[in-house]
């Protein structure tokens, strides 16, 4: 389904162009080099890696292999990187044991290790493990399974708007997370799609790849992206931008008219989640800010004005919980609505402590368990104000700059608060509760 | 380019501003991953000119004002080095 077709085709351009023929032998090559560190049909692998062809290759060859990929955000501390490995047990991970340049760099050159880690099997019979950052703490471990991720892949080719065969995607979003992986990475090699991530991050490169060929192309990313090319300078037509699609948060209508006015194609969005991928999607910008469900996906509005995805089985690992999944329904934790006579879906916002910092989704009970766990801090409030922002009771000496470091140590960088605020005693409500309002939460800050 | 470049800390203010939509007196000193590629688009936008930054600059910027002392030393450095 994804190695197959002529060996000619162009998976990828690095800019150098990458054939299926080429790909098809790395991941031979890696299948042979998991093997030889000590996995098994049935185990686990860990992929940390970078985005990379690396990362790619080790993939494809941990499913051929008859194996799980769990797939860890190179972005994740040591510690959070231990706490899964803990957990999660893989056979062997695949780490860097050299790294090019990265600086500002959407794709890096990679050669990778191979490491034995446990003599365990799979912990779960999904094909590939994803953290989402957890409500309880710890990340949340959910599983895919071959045929979800097979039955995503079969969604995208029949939702009008995606690139088409002989086309390009652009590709910036991490393909560890689902709209890179299943949006950009496994569709685009499923549909004979050439993926091109530009040469780095920022708006000319993302124009370089797109002028750089004849075929059309497609910029997926996230709302971020949309600013970093709407903010450049005109070069003349670009013909073979066809559309920009992203996923993620809602993007403003500034931002929106913002990027139609300069490039004059359109602005599609989308809206999924790792449990399920792909929910919706209005690729031609013709319903902002409400999406259509995908193909085969069914969305409803529970009683209390919560979305509800249908999603035959529950995507958690080791986690019951009938608020987060059942009966074949997925509970997004999103508030919307569902339009009874178009069946268009609007989403409102979450009704958790979950929120999206570039795309990626931190949960702000992760980041104040965390802080509330570290030495010298008798009590933390994490709250979004315009931005991840702590307020910290230190419980002794503790300054922001010792705080900031011990954050560092724990928690990848987009999950770090922007603005941390130590208070000698954080407010709290007549009984004793830590109280979580924003507005006392700054007036209590000198 | 020859001289100190015409680039201030208010400058990457009000970029940063532009990013996240808030007035400039309410943006953060801190630098994140995310802003950090925008302000480097911005100035490679403004000046026109690409800055190859090293992953230590990088990684050594954590606020607004090391992020304006490496773009100085970017800009001062010869356009083709």
């Amino acid at each position: 389904m994804l190695l197959a077709g002529p060996s000619t085709d162009v998976c990828f351009r690095l800019p150098d162009p990458v054939d299926r023929g080429t790909l098809r032998r790395l991941v031979g090559e890696a299948q042979a080099r998991l093997a030889e560190g000590g996995l098994r049909p049935g185990g686990a692998v860990a992929l940390r890696l970078p985005p990379s062809l690396a990362y790619v290759v080790n993939l494809l060859a941990t499913w051929r292999s008859g194996a799980q990929a769990i797939l860890l955000d190179h972005r994740l501390t040591d510690h959070e990187v231990e706490q899964a490995l803990e957990r999660l047990t893989p056979q062997v991970v695949v780490a860097p044991v050299r790294t090019g340049p990265a600086a500002l760099k959407v794709f890096v050159d990679v050669t990778e290790g191979v490491t034995a880690h446990s003599d365990r099997p799979a912990g779960s019979p999904h094909a590939v493990i994803q953290l989402s950052s957890g409500s309880t703490g710890p990340s949340k471990v959910i599983g895919r399974s071959a045929a979800s991720l097979v039955a995503e892949v079969r969604r995208y080719t029949r939702i009008d708007g995606v690139a088409l065969p002989g086309e390009r995607i652009i590709l910036l979003p991490s393909m560890v997370h689902v709209l890179g992986l299943v949006g950009g990475l496994l569709y685009g090699l499923h549909a004979r799609i050439t993926l091109v991530p530009p040469d780095r991050l920022s708006g000319d490169a993302v124009l370089a790849a797109v002028a750089a060929d004849d075929t059309p192309a497609t910029v997926l990313g996230v709302p971020f992206h949309i600013g970093l090319l709407a903010s450049t300078r005109s070069a003349g037509p670009l013909p073979q931008l066809k559309r920009m699609t992203t996923g993620g948060e809602l993007v403003p209508a500034a931002v929106v008219a913002a990027f139609t006015d300069r490039f004059g194609v359109p602005l599609g969005n989308m809206y999924g989640m790792t449990e399920v991928g792909v929910i919706g999607t209005d690729l031609h910008g013709r319903h902002r800010p409400a999406i259509a469900p995908a193909p085969g996906i069914e969305v409803r509005e529970s009683a209390t004005g919560e979305l509800w995805v249908s999603c035959p089985e529950s995507p958690y690992v080791g986690l019951s919980d009938p608020d987060r999944w059942s009966d074949g329904w997925l509970h997004t934790r999103d508030a919307g609505l569902v339009d009874p006579d178009t069946g268009l879906v609007t989403v409102r916002g979450r009704l958790d402590s979950q929120v999206s910092v570039g795309g990626l989704k931190v949960d702000l009970t992760e980041v104040e368990a965390t802080l509330a766990g570290l030495p010298g801090v008798g009590a933390a409030v994490v709250v979004y104000d315009d931005g991840i922002t702590a307020y910290v009771q230190p419980d002794g000496p503790l300054s922001e700059e010792a705080l900031e470091k011990l954050i560092a140590e724990r928690l990848a960088g987009y999950k770090r608060p922007r603005t941390l605020h130590l208070l000698d005693r954080l407010p709290r409500t007549t009984t004793g509760k830590l109280v979580r309002s924003t507005q006392a939460l700054r007036a209590a800050t000198p | 380019m020859s001289g100190q470049p015409d680039l201030g800390r208010a400058d990457l203010l009000t970029m940063l501003a532009e990013m996240t939509a808030k007035p400039v007196d309410q943006v953060s000193d801190r630098v994140g991953s995310m802003e950090l590629a925008w302000l480097v688009h911005l100035v490679e936008q403004r000046y026109d000119r690409r800055l190859d930054l090293t992953d230590d600059q990088l990684a050594g910027i954590r606020t607004v004002d090391d992020a304006l002392a490496v773009f100085h030393a970017c800009l001062t450095a010869p356009a083709d080095g």
